[in-house]
C-alpha cells in the first residue's frame, strides 16, 4: 500500500523536504550582460532625423513625437521585439539598450542606408494623404502639411500635373509613414540599408 | 496661363487651392488637386456640345440658343405639373432664378438630394444638426469617424485636407494624435488607414448605433454579444474610443441615409453624437457628393423655407418628400412636363421613372452629351461652374466659396439661359 494517505503523509511531512521546499537556495534572477531589454533614451538630443523609424521592422513599435520644442523617440513595448536595430541606426545615439550602444563603439560599426520611392501611378488616387503625413515634408512645407497646398518645391513628393511626383527622394528618412497612411498600396518604400566598419569594406 | 487658387468644382470638399495651367481653351497642367477632379478639370473645354439640339420626329438637329429657350418655355408653361430637377452642379444664382421661376410656373423644385442626402435632412430637421465647419475639424479633432462612405475614392482629399492627417492648430503630433474609425459595410481602401474598422452586416446600422448609444449612456448589460454582425467587444472599445476623445467628428455617406432605416439611421447618429456630447464635444458632418448640391439645399431653404422637393402648386411652398420628389413624381407618371438642370438622372433613375421622363416633354441644361440626352426632347449646353463661368457653391460643411472660371469657351451661363427662359414665362404669367 505503498500510496496510502499514511504513505503520503510520512513521504512530504519531513524536516528536510520541507526546508528544500520553501527555502530552495536558487541563483538570484539578474539580467544576464548580454541581455536586451526596451530600448531606453539616453538623455542625448534627438534631432528627428527618423532613422529609428526607418530600421525598425516591426510595424507600430516605434514613433519619433514632439514634446514641445524637441522630439523624442517612444517605442511601444507590446510591439517592440527588443532587435535593437533603432539603437544601432541612431546617429546620434539617442537610445540604448544592452551592449549595442558599446558593441558599436567598441568596432565603430554603423548602418548606412539609401532609399528609393516608389509610386504605383495606377493604384494612387492622389488624396495626398502621404504628401501630408510625410514628417520631412512637413519641415520642407509647413503650409503643405497644414492645408495640403505645395508652397516650395523642397518636399520629397508633392501632387503636380495630376500625378504624385517624386521631387527629392534623397531626403527621405525610410520612416515608412507614407506607406502606413496610404490608403490603396501605391507607394512604396525600398529600403537599401548596409553595416558597414571603419576600415573595412 | 497659369491660374492659383481655383476652386474643383467635383466633390463636395471644393478644394481652393488648386493652380491650372491653361494654353487657349486647353487645360495642360492641374497641381493639387485628386484623381477625380484633375481628370474632370484636365478635360474641361471638350467633349462640349457645340450648340442647342432639338428632337425632330426621332432624329437630332441643331437650334439655336433663342428657338430652345423659347421651346423649353413654351414646354413648362404650358404644363399642368412642370419639374424643375437637378441643381447640384450649378452655381447658386441659377439654383436661385429656377425657385423663383418654379415659384410662379406653380410647379415642383426638387434636387438632388433626394436621392442621397435627404434623410439626413429629414432627421436634421427631427432632431437638429450638431455641425461644425471642416476647419474645426482639422484644427481641434483628434477622434474621425467615417460612417457608411469611402473616402478615399469619393472625396479623395478629405482626409488630407480636412481631417486625419492634416496638420491641426491645437495637435502637436499631427495625424498621430488622431484616431479614425470606418463603419462600412465591406472593407475599403479606407479601412487599410483606420484604427478601428467596423464591419456591419448590411442593414444594421441602426441597431448598431443604438448599441453604441446604450453603452455611451451606461448600459452596456442591454446590448447582445454581436449587433449586425459586429461583436460587444468592439462595440464596447468603440464607444470608449469615442468618450476618450477631445474632440470626435463623425462623417457619414449615401451608406447610412439610403440604406435600410433611411433617416431614423442619420437620426440615430445625431442621437448618438447628442448623447457623446455629454462626455466630450462631438460633431456630424454629411458627406456631400456633388460640388454644390449643399447649395441647392441652402438656396432653396432660404427662399421657400423647404430644403429640397418643393411644391409650389398650392400656390404656396408645399414640402412632402415621398411625394414631391423627383422619383415619386415621376413613378406617379405625374410630372408632364420637366426641365432637368446639371445632373444626370438617366444615370442614376429607376426604369419605371425614366420610363415615363422619355415619355413627356423635357429640356436639359447640360454642357455634355449624358445618359439623360437620349430621354429628352430638347439640350441646352452651357458654361460649366468652377470652369468657363464663375458662380457661388456651398462646401459640404455649409461654407459658401466663390468658384473661378479659367477658360472662355463663349458659352452663356445657367443662370443666362434659366434667367431667359424666366424672362419668357413671367411674359405669359405675371409674378
Amino acid at each position: 500500500m505503498g500510496f496510502s494517505i499514511i504513505w503520503y503523509l510520512r513521504e512530504f511531512i519531513r524536516g528536510e523536504w520541507l526546508k528544500n521546499f520553501f527555502f530552495a537556495k536558487t541563483a538570484p534572477l539578474v539580467d544576464p550582460p548580454y541581455f536586451r531589454g526596451y530600448p531606453a533614451l539616453t538623455g542625448k538630443e534627438c534631432t528627428h532625423c527618423l532613422s529609428c523609424m526607418m530600421i525598425c521592422p516591426t510595424p507600430g513599435a516605434i514613433e519619433v513625437l514632439r514634446e514641445g520644442e524637441t522630439w523624442t523617440p517612444h517605442i511601444y513595448p507590446g510591439h517592440c521585439i527588443r532587435c535593437g536595430l533603432c539603437v544601432e541606426a541612431c546617429p546620434e545615439d539617442v537610445l540604448d539598450v544592452g551592449r549595442v550602444l558599446e558593441t558599436q563603439h567598441r568596432d565603430q560599426t554603423e548602418i548606412s542606408v539609401r532609399y528609393q520611392v516608389t509610386v504605383k501611378p495606377e493604384a494612387c488616387v492622389r488624396c495626398g494623404n502621404c504628401v501630408v503625413a510625410c514628417p520631412v515634408n512637413k519641415e520642407a512645407d509647413p503650409q503643405l502639411g497644414a492645408t495640403g497646398t505645395s508652397a516650395n518645391d523642397e518636399v520629397i513628393m508633392k501632387i503636380r500635373n495630376g500625378n504624385l511626383w517624386v521631387i527629392h527622394d534623397e531626403k527621405c528618412t525610410g520612416c515608412k509613414t507614407c506607406e502606413e497612411v496610404c490608403p490603396t498600396d501605391a507607394i512604396a518604400i525600398a529600403r537599401v540599408a548596409e553595416g558597414t566598419q571603419e576600415g573595412k569594406a | 496661363m497659369i491660374h492659383e487658387d481655383m476652386i474643383c468644382p467635383f466633390c463636395g470638399c471644393l478644394c481652393d487651392d488648386l493652380v491650372i495651367e491653361t494654353k487657349g481653351t486647353e487645360v495642360v497642367r492641374v497641381d493639387n488637386a485628386c484623381t477625380l477632379g484633375s481628370h474632370k478639370l484636365m478635360n474641361a473645354g471638350k467633349h462640349r456640345l457645340k450648340g442647342p439640339i432639338m428632337r425632330d420626329s426621332g432624329q437630332w438637329r441643331d437650334a439655336s440658343y433663342e428657338e430652345a429657350i423659347e421651346y423649353a418655355a413654351g414646354i413648362l408653361l404650358d404644363a399642368d405639373r412642370p419639374l424643375l430637377y437637378g441643381w447640384s452642379s450649378t452655381q447658386g444664382e441659377a439654383q436661385g432664378t429656377g425657385v423663383s421661376m418654379a415659384e410662379l410656373l406653380g410647379g415642383v423644385i426638387d434636387s438632388t438630394t433626394s436621392v442621397c442626402h435627404g434623410p439626413s435632412i429629414l432627421a436634421i430637421q427631427e432632431v437638429g444638426h450638431p455641425g461644425c465647419t471642416l476647419g474645426q475639424v482639422k484644427n481641434r479633432a483628434d477622434l474621425i469617424v467615417y460612417w457608411g462612405c469611402n473616402p478615399t475614392e469619393a472625396h479623395p482629399r478629405h482626409m488630407s485636407r480636412y481631417t486625419t492627417y492634416a496638420d491641426g492648430y491645437f495637435l502637436e503630433n499631427a495625424f498621430r494624435d488622431r484616431k479614425l474609425i470606418l463603419v462600412d459595410v465591406r472593407k475599403t481602401e479606407t479601412a487599410s488607414i483606420a484604427d478601428e474598422f467596423v464591419q456591419v452586416k448590411p442593414g444594421g446600422d441602426y441597431a448598431v448605433l443604438s448599441a453604441l448609444r446604450a453603452i455611451v449612456r451606461g448600459r452596456e448589460d442591454v446590448v447582445p454579444p454581436t449587433v449586425a454582425g459586429v461583436t460587444k467587444e468592439q462595440l464596447l472599445r468603440v464607444a470608449a474610443l469615442c468618450k476618450e476623445a477631445k474632440f470626435g467628428a463623425l462623417f457619414f455617406g449615401v451608406g447610412l441615409t439610403m440604406s435600410p432605416g433611411k433617416y431614423k439611421n442619420v437620426r440615430n447618429a445625431i442621437e448618438l453624437v447628442d448623447e457623446l456630447n455629454r462626455h466630450t464635444k462631438f460633431t456630424l458632418t454629411p458627406l456631400r457628393g456633388h460640388y454644390n448640391v449643399y447649395g441647392s439645399n441652402e438656396v432653396f431653404t432660404w427662399m421657400t423655407g423647404y430644403p429640397y422637393a418643393v411644391d409650389f402648386s398650392r400656390q404656396i411652398a408645399f414640402y412632402n418628400p415621398g411625394e414631391t420628389t423627383a422619383v415619386d413624381l415621376m413613378a406617379r407618371k405625374e410630372c408632364d412636363a420637366a426641365l432637368i438642370v446639371a445632373s444626370d438622372p438617366g444615370a442614376h433613375f429607376p426604369k419605371k421613372c425614366l420610363e415615363h421622363l422619355a415619355s413627356i416633354p423635357t429640356v436639359l441644361i447640360d454642357p455634355m452629351h449624358t445618359m439623360t440626352t437620349p430621354l429628352v426632347k430638347c439640350q441646352i449646353p452651357t458654361a460649366v461652374t468652377g470652369m468657363d463661368a464663375p458662380g457661388t457653391a456651398y462646401r459640404m460643411d455649409g461654407v459658401p466659396i466663390h468658384v473661378k472660371k479659367f477658360l472662355d469657351l463663349g458659352y452663356p451661363t445657367d443662370t443666362e439661359i434659366i434667367g431667359k427662359i424666366f424672362e419668357k414665362v413671367k411674359e405669359v404669367r405675371h409674378p
